[in-house]
C-alpha cells in the first residue's frame, strides 16, 4: 500500500520535472504554484457554472432590483458610475470609469537599495586607539547595520565586506554604478589635541568655511586620488545640487538617532550637529549620502565602549533606525536627484 | 537496438559524481587545468589534467575550478570548456565513448536548488553533443528522489559552493520550498585559513591543506580529541594546534542553516511540521561534519524538538538519486528533452 504510494508521487514528481525542463526549453515563464488539493482544483475550475445562476436567481428573488455593488472589508468604496436608481436592467457588476490620482503611499520603495560605506580599511587604518583602528569598527557596524536594513527588505551594497583598501572614487563609482536611492558612510572621529571630547556628528555635502572641518576633510580625502581640479570641477558641479536637501534631511535623521540613542549608554556624549563638508565621497555621490561619524576613538572611555560589540550593535540600530525614518519619511515616488518634499 | 546508458551526475562546485546504469560510480575533484606552457605540456604529457590530477600539478597548469557556487559561471569561456571537459571525463569513466556512444547517453544533472532558469538553459547549451538527452533537477530534489523521501521531508545539502534546502511536499519543488544559501564547505575553508593565519602567521599554509584539514577532522561543539596538523614554518614541518581554530570555522555555518531550516519549517502547513520536523536529511559533503546533527536537534528543541540524520555515505546519494530518476523516466519524455 505505502509502496503503491510512493510510486504514485514518484510518477507525480517527474511528471512534474519534466514539465519544467520543457518550460525552460520553450522559454515558457514559470507556473504558479497550484492547490494541492486536486478537490479545490476541480470547484475553482466550476465555479464560473456555479455563479451565474446564483446570481441570476438572486436578481429574480429581489424583483429584478440591481444589486448593489460589494465593497469588500478594508477597501475603500470607489465612486459609483452607474446609477444604480435606473432600474430595469440588471447590473452584476459595477465598474468605474472615473480614473483616481495614485497616491505616493502606493510606491513605499523610494528608498530601496542603500550604500553602506565602511570608512578606512586596508592598508589606511583611519584613527587608532589602544587595540582597535577606525577601519575595524566601522566594519563592524557596516556588517551589523546591513543584516538590519536586509531584514527589513532593503537591498543593501556595501563597498568593502572585508579588510581592504578601497579607493574614495572606487567607493563612490560602485555607489553610483549601482543605481542606489541614498549612500552612508561609517567614520570615527579622532581628536587628538582634545581627548576629553567626544560627541556624536553627521556631514551632508556642502562647503565649509569651519578650518577643522577643511582640516578633517582634506584628512579623509588624501587618499581620494583626486587633483585638486578634479575636486574643483566636483565641486563646482554639486554645491548647487538639488540632493542636498536630501543629504540634510537624512544627515538630520541620522544624527537624531544615533544621538538619541547613544546618550543613553553615556550621559556624557556631546551633540555635535549636521555639519556641512566636502568629503570626498559626499562630493562623488549620485544619491543622497552623508558621513556619520559614530564615535571618538581619541576618548579613552569612548574607544572603550566601542571595543564592545554590543554597543556597535547599538549604533547598528540607530543608523539602521535612522534610515528607516528617512525612508518611511521619503515613501513616495521620486525621480533620481531630484528633491521630493510634497 | 543500441545499448542506453542512463546516468545521474552531481555537479558540484569541489567534487562531481556520476552514477551509471551499467553499475559504475565515479567521483571526482571538480578542477581542470590545461598546461601553462609547452615545458608543461611536455612534463604532463596530456592536453588537459582533470580531478585530483590536475590539483597535485597546479603549478604547471592553467587550473579552472569552474563550477562556483554550484553553478557554471557565465561569460567565461575557459570556465565553459572546463565543465565540458569534466562532462567528457566522467562519461568517459562510466564507458561513454568506448563500448557506449554518446548520442545514447540520458542524463540527470542535478544544480543547486536556487539555480535561474538561465543557469539552467546555459548548462543545457553547455551539454550540447555531449549527451543525447538532458534533465536538470535541484540537487536536493534528486537526493530526496533516491531516497524515496518525497513526502514530509526536509533535505538539507550542504556541498562545498552551496547549502541547499528542500521541503518535500510530494510535488516537484516549487521555489517556496527550496532555498540556497552561499555558506557551505568553501565558507569554513576560507575561515579556517584565516584563522590559522593569524594565530600562526609565519606557517605556510594554502587553501588545499586546510580544506583537506577540515575534511578530515571537521567538527561542532566539543572535540573529541586535539586536532593538530603539519604544515611548513619557515620550511620546517611544524605541527599546528588547529582545535579551536576548526570548531570556529565549522560552527559559523550553524546560525544561517539553522534560522534557514527553522524558517522553512515555520511555512510547512500546520498538521504536517512535526512530520517533517523529524524527517531531516543531512546530505553533501558538509553533512559529515562531526556533531552537526545534533547542534540542528537541539536548535528544533526551541520549536517542539526534531529528528536529524545524515547519510554515511553522501558522496553519491546526489548522482544515484539522479540515476533513479534517469531510469524512472518514461521513454516518450526523453525524446523531448534532447541536449
Amino acid at each position: 500500500m505505502r509502496a503503491a504510494r510512493i510510486e504514485r508521487v514518484k510518477r507525480r514528481v517527474l511528471r512534474q520535472a519534466v514539465a519544467e525542463n520543457l518550460d525552460v526549453i520553450r522559454g515558457v515563464p514559470p507556473r504558479a504554484v497550484r492547490p494541492g488539493n486536486r478537490y479545490v482544483r476541480i470547484w475553482l475550475r466550476r465555479a464560473p457554472y456555479l455563479l451565474v445562476p446564483l446570481v441570476i436567481v438572486a436578481w429574480l428573488g429581489r424583483g429584478g432590483q440591481a444589486i448593489p455593488p460589494v465593497v469588500e472589508a478594508g477597501l475603500a468604496a470607489q465612486p459609483r458610475a452607474v446609477n444604480a436608481g435606473q432600474a430595469g436592467l440588471p447590473v452584476l457588476h459595477e465598474t468605474t470609469t472615473s480614473v483616481e490620482r495614485v497616491t505616493s503611499a502606493a510606491f513605499p520603495l523610494a528608498v530601496r537599495r542603500v550604500v553602506l560605506d565602511a570608512g578606512h580599511g586596508g592598508s589606511d587604518p583611519g584613527a587608532t586607539a589602544v587595540s582597535v583602528t577606525e577601519k575595524t569598527i566601522t566594519l563592524d557596524i557596516g556588517h551589523r547595520l546591513r543584516g538590519l536594513l536586509e531584514r527589513e527588505g532593503f537591498e543593501v551594497i556595501t563597498t568593502r565586506a572585508d579588510d581592504r583598501t578601497i579607493a574614495l572614487r572606487d567607493r563612490a563609482r560602485l555607489a553610483n554604478d549601482s543605481n542606489s536611492d541614498i549612500f552612508v558612510s561609517i567614520h570615527v572621529n579622532a581628536i587628538v589635541k582634545h581627548t576629553a571630547s567626544r560627541g556624536i556628528e553627521t556631514y551632508y555635502l556642502g562647503p565649509t568655511n569651519d578650518p577643522s572641518l577643511t582640516q578633517l576633510a582634506a584628512a579623509e580625502n588624501s587618499v581620494s586620488g583626486y587633483s585638486l581640479g578634479d575636486m574643483r570641477k566636483l565641486l563646482d558641479g554639486v554645491y548647487a545640487d538639488a540632493r542636498r536637501d536630501e543629504s540634510h534631511e537624512l544627515a538630520t535623521i541620522v544624527q537624531r538617532e544615533l544621538f538619541t540613542s547613544l546618550r543613553a549608554s553615556d550621559s556624557g556624549l556631546e551633540n555635535w550637529g549636521v555639519k556641512r563638508a566636502p568629503f570626498i565621497v559626499l562630493v562623488a555621490t549620485d544619491m543622497p549620502a552623508v558621513l556619520a561619524e559614530v564615535g571618538c576613538l581619541s576618548n579613552e572611555k569612548e574607544a572603550a565602549m566601542l571595543r564592545r560589540p554590543e554597543y556597535r550593535q547599538k549604533i547598528a540600530a540607530a543608523l539602521f533606525d535612522g534610515i528607516r525614518a528617512y525612508a518611511s519619511a521619503n515613501d513616495g515616488p521620486k525621480t533620481k536627484g531630484s528633491p521630493n518634499h510634497g | 537496438m543500441a545499448e542506453i546508458l542512463h546516468v545521474g551526475i552531481d555537479l558540484g562546485t569541489s567534487r562531481s559524481a556520476i552514477s551509471a546504469s551499467n553499475g559504475e560510480r565515479f567521483v571526482v575533484d571538480s578542477f581542470v587545468g590545461w598546461p601553462l606552457d609547452m615545458v608543461a605540456k611536455k612534463v604532463l604529457k596530456r592536453d588537459v589534467l582533470i580531478g585530483h590530477e590536475a590539483v597535485s600539478n597546479r603549478t604547471m597548469l592553467d587550473l579552472h575550478r569552474p563550477l562556483e557556487r554550484g553553478l557554471l559561471k557565465e561569460g567565461s569561456e575557459k570556465d565553459v570548456e572546463a565543465v565540458r571537459e569534466l562532462l567528457r571525463h566522467l562519461l568517459r569513466l562510466v564507458g561513454v565513448n568506448g563500448k557506449i556512444d554518446a548520442s545514447n547517453v540520458r542524463a540527470v544533472v542535478g544544480v543547486p536548488a536556487a539555480a535561474l532558469r538561465t543557469n539552467k538553459q546555459y548548462l543545457r547549451n553547455s551539454m550540447k553533443g555531449i549527451v543525447d538527452s538532458l534533465l536538470i533537477v535541484s540537487e536536493p530534489f534528486a537526493v530526496a528522489y533516491g531516497l524515496d523521501a518525497l513526502l514530509h521531508t526536509m533535505i538539507i545539502d550542504i556541498g562545498a559552493g552551496t547549502t541547499d534546502f528542500c521541503v518535500m511536499k510530494g510535488r516537484y519543488p516549487t521555489e517556496e520550498d527550496q532555498r540556497t544559501l552561499m555558506i557551505a564547505g568553501d565558507s569554513i575553508d576560507t575561515q579556517l585559513l584565516k584563522l590559522i593565519e593569524e594565530r600562526y602567521p609565519q606557517a605556510n599554509v594554502t587553501v588545499f591543506m586546510v580544506r583537506e584539514w577540515k575534511e578530515k577532522h571537521s567538527f561542532v561543539g566539543e572535540p573529541q580529541a586535539p586536532v593538530i596538523v603539519t604544515a611548513p614554518v619557515k620550511g620546517v614541518p611544524t605541527e599546528l594546534d588547529i582545535t579551536s581554530d576548526l570548531r570556529t570555522a565549522c560552527e559559523t555555518i550553524l546560525p544561517p542553516i539553522t534560522e534557514t531550516m527553522i524558517d522553512l519549517l515555520a511555512r510547512v502547513e500546520p498538521e504536517f511540521q512535526e512530520r517533517v520536523r523529524t524527517n531531516i536529511i543531512l546530505s553533501g559533503g558538509g553533512g559529515l561534519i562531526r556533531g552537526l546533527s545534533d547542534a540542528l536537534e537541539n536548535a528544533l528543541k526551541g520549536v517542539g524538538g526534531g529528528k536529524v540524520r545524515y547519510m554515511e555515505d553522501p558522496v553519491f546519494i546526489g548522482s544515484d538519486g539522479g540515476l533513479a530518476l534517469a531510469i524512472d523516466a518514461p521513454e516518450g519524455d526523453w525524446e523531448k528533452l534532447t541536449a
